[in-house]
Order: C-alpha cells, then structure tokens, then sequence
C-alpha cells in the first residue's frame, strides 16, 4: 500500500472549506480509496454532508465525558465508508478552542487511529485564521504534509490565506508542512479569477483547481449529502471529482512567500478602483446575479452620474513630527 | 502628604470599577533589568527612557502569583483560599509552614491556625471547555467545609489565557455564599514585576472587603507589612505606637477579615514599605479620605523618628510622639554608638567598610541611608525592581548618601555574583528569597530575615531592630569558617568567561524592549 497521504484544507469560516473537504473526500472514496476527514473546527460540522447531516460526538466531547475513549466513540463511518472524525470544542466564548485541537489531535495519535484504520488518505478540515497554536497544530511536523487553502476573491478570505501562508513559513524549516495550492472557491466571474491569481502570483503560490458556486452544492447539503452523493451526475460533482484527483497526484510542495501588512494593504488598495469600475457595470451585476440565481431580475446600480458623491478618503500623511 | 504630582510618571488614580489593577510596568513604568548609576536611572526615569527588556539568558524568578502572594492571603484569619489553577500553582501555599511554623503562640501567633486551602486542579478539559463551573464548586466546597467570612480566588495564567469570566462566576454564585468572595487577578503572565501581585491583592480588597467607615477610629493605624519584617518587627511597631496611645491595623498577614473591613476608618496608613503599601494607601485615600504618606519606614534612627512623627501629626499625637522618640533614643542611643565605633576599627586603616546589599526598592530606600547610620558603606545595591513610584525618593537618598551602582533584577543569581566579583565588597547581603548562594572569601550574610524568625536578633525595625540588626552584621564581620570552608571545598557555580565581561547584564537583550 502507498503511504498515508496526510492533508491539511484550511479556510476562513463559511468560505466552503468543509463543503470542499466532504467533497473531495466523497470523490476520492470513489476512486476505492480508504480516506478519513477530521473536522479541526469547534462547529464541529465538517463531516454533517457525509453522515446524513447528522452531528456526531466528538473526540473532545468523548473526552469529557470522562470514560476511556475507544475509537468506536470518535470514529463514524459516512458516506461510501469514509471515515468521519470531528476534534470538537467547547461552547462560543468560553474555554480554548486552540488547545481543544491539540488535545484531540494528540489523542487520536495516542490511540494510534491510523494505525488501525489504515487509511490511504486523511483529511483535516481546519478553521483557518490560524489564530494561535492550537490551530497550527495540523500544519507543524508529524500531522499533514501537504496543505491547501480554500479562498474566494474576498479580501477576508484572502487575508486568513495569507496568514496560513506565514503560518506555513514558520515551520517549514522544521519539517512542517508545505503548501499544494488555493483551491479557489466561488470563482465564477473573470475578475473573481483575476484578483485570485494576483494574489497566487505575490505570494508565489499556485491554483489547485478553481470552483464555482453552485445551487446544486446547496440543495444537496440541504439533503445533509455532498453533491457527489446528492447530484453525482452534476457538473459541480465532475468539478470536485477533477480537484480530487488533482490532489492525488500533486506531489507539489513548497513554502508560500506572505505579504507583510503594508504589502498585503497595498496589493488589496490596488484593486479596490478595479472593482468599483466591476461593480458600477451593469452587466458584470447581471452576469453574476445570473450564476448564483439563473433567471433572477438583476438589480442594477445607478449610473455613476446619479449616485450622491462619496468624499474620496486617504490615509492621513504621515508627517515628520518635530524633534524634542 | 506624598502625591506624584506627574502624571506621565505615575498613573496614580484606582479604578475599582475594573476587575483588577495595571500592571506596575504599566502604572509606573517598572523594569527589572537595568545596570549603571543610581542617577543614570533616575535621569532615564524622569526623561521616559525606561524601558522594560528581555534577557538572553534568565534564571528562576517569582511570579505574581507565587512571590509570596499566597502565604500572604494564607495566613488571613476566618478566611479561605481557591486558586483557579493547575494544582501546581497553589504549591507555595505550603510555604506557610516553612515561614510560620516557628513562631510560638506566646507570641501572638493564632493558636489550632488552619489552613484553608483549595484548587480547583484545572487540567487538559478545563482548559479547553473552561472551568468557571468548576470554580463555582470550589468556592461552594469552600464555604461548606470553612464557613469563612471571606473566601479569595486567586488567578493564574491557565484561567487568564483562557479568559475565565472569574467575576460573572463570582456575581453569579455570590448570593449562594455567605462569605465575601474576594477575586484577585494575579496570572503570572500579566507582568515581569512580582509587586504586580501585591497591587492586584490591594485592589481586591479595596474592592470587595473593605467597608463603608461606621465610624472614624482615630486611634487606629493601617500598616501594611512585607515579609521582610519579621514577628519581633511587628511587636517591636506595637509596642513603640502603643506608647503613643495608638493601635495597629496589621495587615494582611495573620490579620482577621474585620480588620480589612474597617482599614476605612484609620486614621493613617504608614508605609513599613512604600512600594508595597502604595496601592493600599493611595485607594483608601481615594475611597473614604484615609490619609497616607510613603515616606520614611521605620528603619535606622532617623527613619524611624521621622516615622514616628508623620504618624503623630494624622492622629494629633505630635507630643506623645516627641516622647517616645526622646526616651527610645536614651535607651538605644549609646548602643547605635557602641556599633558604630566597632565597625570603625574593622579596617585597620580606619576606611568604612563596604557591603552590597539586596533589596526591594523601597527597603532600599531605607536601608542605604541606615547603613550610613551604622557607618557602613553602600557604594552599590541589588534592587529587585525599580518603577517610578519611589523616583523623587530616590533623588533625595542620591543627594543624601551619594552616587552609587545599582544592579536592578529579580532573583538573578548570576547577575549578582557578577557584580560581587567585580565590586568585591566587604559583606555581600542577601536577599532570603533572592536564591543567590554565593561563594566568596570575604564575608556573607542576609540583608533581612523573614517574617517568621521569632528571634531576638532577627529584628530590624525601629531602634531596637536598627541595633539588633547592625550587631548581626558585626558579628558576620567576626564569623568566617563558613565562607572558607565554602570556598575551599566548592567549585565556582560559573565559568571564568562570564565573570570576565565588564557588565553583569552580558545576557541582556537590546534589541527587543517588551514594554514601551
């Protein structure tokens, strides 16, 4: 058997991440393999469109419950037979949800899962701002090898990659993991596709696979399936089945370069005139309004000329302050 | 009254409305790394040149939590103790025994003293899901087994890193609980400087157990004492404003929970240590008009006068204070001189003897010009920390005893046989806590004993404890078996290439100021 592929999907909350994960892991399933996803997220929702919607308990939820915790606990077997693992963590706004992933990472290597699940590939579907070490966990030596980020053209989403990259560049050197490529979500119009180059290129990373949205991703998680489950004969499920297999056979890693905060200030500045120009052309609204919701009424902004002037603001200019 | 008039030195105003205080580095631009000249730091402290750094290299040293924090809140009479914790943190309430066990109930030691003493162990699930139900528990397991009037919570970086709703769990559960419950944000993380602690302690009590004065006792004297005073120092400031027709309000240690009740209705706080003292004195002025002052502690003759006399001029006892000042003075007087004439002919060619000490910041502010008292030279000292609260002070000790070197660290044995190898002073005093085990021919002893030392030569304080201790000192000038017994069979603790760079700060980091 090939050795284990461990790899790690990061994205910033509500980019599609786990939607993404569950698919690839459907998708890969198909191709015969064994593949197990570990949701590394509080939500602990990474796994619902493989089990019917359905929730299951934790590792840390097991944990609590302060009897010996066997696999069978943690371990759900979903969809084609993946296997589903949710870290779990504690309620909004109390304890550390950082540490709730060291502790369940460290105890499904203590109860040696993968040993005994032997699967051919694992996933960890990780909440991406990678806000402190907890959540840098799945990147550093000994957990995956090989990392991809789910990002649309948002600035958000484009800052939490950003931060993953810098993440990345930090353990590299001492056998971390190292970056595969954006797999870049909701990129459905040409300039969508543009800003998420530029960005790769700053950052000299590469593009795994461009994804669009698509009503058919939501009406089979409505079902609670993955659209290679709910819609396996869609276009959207060839989508996800091409990523899959791209992800197999990319053996590519490398260490990103991040932007700095200026640089990062700077590249989002260059393109905020680009898109008011997008924004304020009616047919770019129609186009994209049309993707999301076929058939829907566009609605379309005001010519340039009727809109109420807005001040232009900048940045005060720093001044050289006086000595003494 | 003492009142830093400069704001950017010295955030002098208490917010009780926050659930805990600054930190020093914050509220007086405190450092604990700093070498050169006593007027090169204060000229860097009055321009805003301080800066809080890092060391390369640190060996142990206190946190806000342990630095005696706890054997502190301990020893607090019909109360008990909690720490939100991982067990190990609470460990230095075993201190308790090491420092107190010795001081005979004769004395006025509590007899059957129990120590009221809970965790709440946080480990691995509390960290992750937080634990403020597990801390509600303890506190009610508190208030069941002790039935105490006051029940304090003592933090610690697990639960702050983690941010516990320590104060939602105390609204919540307070009306369960008959006891005050008296939260102190002490996480070891919040701060390099160990009196960080002690603010938080104050501002906890200023908070939540002291009362609306009933009435004003003008008799009554607030004195809030560090560990470095020991019991017959405690007697011994009893005794002395006994005379004068005054009663001590001794806190906290062995203090009972009325007692902070009514720190409101005292007619003065007087410092033994200003630093330690300053948060208390500074929020029960604020608060319920209690006037302070910070200066002089009752250290050395003339410190002790002048203590006398400040605390005379709050409770209207000018006179009374007059008269034990002169008969304390016939008593002790030829004594001091005795001591004096001792230390002259320890040198043959009749130079003064020099010793290096190491002090907190304000027993230094004392005990330089008490060892110009004895006769005895102090061309350095070892500072645990130093912040801007003592700053005109220590101008006036510069103008008074002079320039000299001032190594500031907390607990830095290195840094400290450092400067004792390059001054070579005659007596090297040590700090109890400090942890530097020196090893030098000439002489070694203790700058202070603590706290729980019953003895009669323990003593430090006021004019008894001024002669108590000069005696001490005399008699290590006399000792040295164990300083050449310790040097002969011993090695050097460190390498010959440390001691041979020209700054005990070799390990400081220049380039990193942590606290700006």
């Amino acid at each position: 058997m090939a050795k284990q592929r461990n790899i790690a999907i990061y994205g910033k909350g509500g980019i599609g991440k786990s939607t993404t994960s569950s698919n690839i892991s459907a998708a890969l399933s198909e191709l015969g393999l064994k593949v197990m996803q570990i949701g590394c997220d509080p939500k602990s929702d990474s796994t619902n469109t493989l089990r019917g919607g359905r929730f299951i308990p934790t590792v840390l939820d097991s944990l609590r419950s302060g009897k010996r915790v066997e696999t069978s606990d943690i371990i759900h077997e979903g969809f084609n037979g993946v296997l589903c693992v949710e870290a779990g963590g504690p309620e909004p706004g109390v304890g550390c949800a950082g540490r709730g992933i060291i502790t369940a990472i460290e105890l499904l290597r203590q109860r040696k899962v993968f040993e005994e699940f032997k699967p051919d590939v694992v996933i960890y579907d990780v909440l991406g701002d990678v806000v402190c070490g907890g959540f840098g966990i799945p990147i550093r030596e000994g957990v995956a090898e090989q990392v991809y980020t789910v990002s649309s053209s948002d600035f958000m989403a484009i800052y939490a990659a950003n931060n993953l990259f810098k993440g990345i560049k930090k353990y590299a050197n001492s056998g971390g993991a190292l970056f595969s490529g954006i797999i870049a979500n909701s990129t459905n119009l040409p300039i969508q596709r543009e800003i998420i180059e530029d960005f790769a290129a700053s950052t000299k990373t590469t593009i795994a696979e461009y994804v669009p949205r698509s009503l058919t991703v939501t009406k089979s998680e409505l079902q609670g399936k993955t659209v290679i489950e709910g819609a396996p004969e869609s276009e959207q499920a060839d989508v996800y089945r091409v990523l899959a297999k791209k992800i197999l056979s990319n053996q590519d890693r490398y260490v990103p370069a991040p932007l700095d905060t200026d640089q990062l200030k700077d590249w989002a500045e260059s393109w905020s005139d680009k898109l008011l120009e997008v924004r304020d052309s009616p047919s770019h609204v129609k186009c994209e309004l049309e993707c999301i919701v076929p058939g829907a009424e566009p609605i379309v902004a005001k010519p340039r000329s009727q809109r109420i002037p807005v001040a232009k603001v900048t940045a005060p200019r720093k001044t050289a302050k006086a000595k003494g | 009254m003492t009142k830093d008039q400069t704001p950017h030195l010295v955030n002098a105003e208490i917010h009780l409305g926050d659930a805990t205080c600054p930190n020093r580095e914050e509220r007086a631009h405190g450092i604990n790394v700093y070498y050169g000249k006593a007027s090169e730091l204060l000229r860097d402290a009055r321009s805003g040149n301080l800066k809080q750094v890092d060391r390369k290299f640190q060996q142990t040293s206190g946190c806000t939590l342990n630095f005696y924090l706890t054997v502190r809140v301990n020893t607090i009479r019909d109360a008990a103790i909690v720490y939100h914790a991982p067990v190990g943190c609470s460990c230095p309430s075993l201190g308790y025994r090491e420092l107190f066990q010795h001081i005979p109930t004769s004395m006025g030691m509590p007899e059957n003293y129990d120590l009221h003493w809970l965790t709440t162990s946080m480990n691995e699930k509390d960290m992750v899901y937080g634990s403020t139900d597990k801390l509600k528990a303890t506190v009610l397991e508190a208030q069941r087994r002790y039935d105490p009037k006051a029940i304090f919570i003592l933090t610690s970086c697990a639960s702050g890193i983690i941010g516990e709703d320590i104060e939602g769990a105390v609204n919540e559960i307070q009306p369960q609980v008959r006891a005050r419950i008296v939260p102190i944000h002490c996480e070891g993380i919040r701060s390099r400087l160990v009196q960080t602690g002690y603010d938080a302690f104050w501002h906890a009590v200023l908070k939540y157990l002291v009362k609306k004065p009933q009435k004003k006792q003008k008799d009554l004297v607030n004195v809030a004492s560090m560990l470095s005073y020991t019991w017959q120092d405690r007697l011994e400031i009893k005794r002395l404003l006994g005379k004068m027709g005054l009663r001590v309000n001794y806190v906290p240690e062995f203090a009972s929970v009325e007692q902070f009740e009514q720190l409101s209705e005292a007619a003065v706080t007087a410092p033994l240590c200003p630093t330690y003292t300053d948060y208390l004195s500074r929020g029960l002025e604020q608060e319920y008009g209690v006037p302070f002052f910070m200066y002089p502690s009752p250290m050395g003759f003339s410190g002790t006068d002048g203590w006398l006399r400040e605390i005379g001029k709050y409770t209207g006892k000018e006179k009374e204070a007059e008269a034990v000042i002169a008969e304390e003075h016939r008593k002790w007087d030829p004594k001091l001189k005795a001591i004096q004439e001792e230390f002259l002919h320890i040198k043959p060619n009749g130079e003064k003897v020099e010793v290096l000490g190491a002090l907190g910041q304000g027993r230094l502010l004392a005990q330089v010009p008490y060892f110009d008292e004895l006769g005895v030279k102090s061309s350095a000292a070892m500072c645990q920390d130093y912040d801007n609260l003592i700053i005109d002070e220590l101008e006036k000790v510069i103008q008074q005893v002079g320039d000299f070197d001032i190594l500031v660290n907390t607990f830095q044995a290195a840094e400290q046989t450092h400067i004792n190898r390059i001054l070579d002073p005659d007596m090297t005093l040590t700090c109890p806590f400090q942890g530097s085990a020196y090893k030098r021919l000439k002489g070694v002893t203790r700058v202070h004993a603590l706290r729980g030392d019953p003895n009669l030569w323990a003593q430090q304080s006021a004019y008894a404890g001024a002669v108590a201790y000069g005696n001490f000192l005399l008699q290590a000038f006399k000792s040295k078996s164990l300083q050449q017994t310790m040097k002969e069979k011993t090695a050097d603790n460190y390498k010959a290439w440390y001691f041979e760079q020209d700054n005990p700060l070799y390990f400081r980091d220049n380039d990193e100021p942590v606290v700006s």
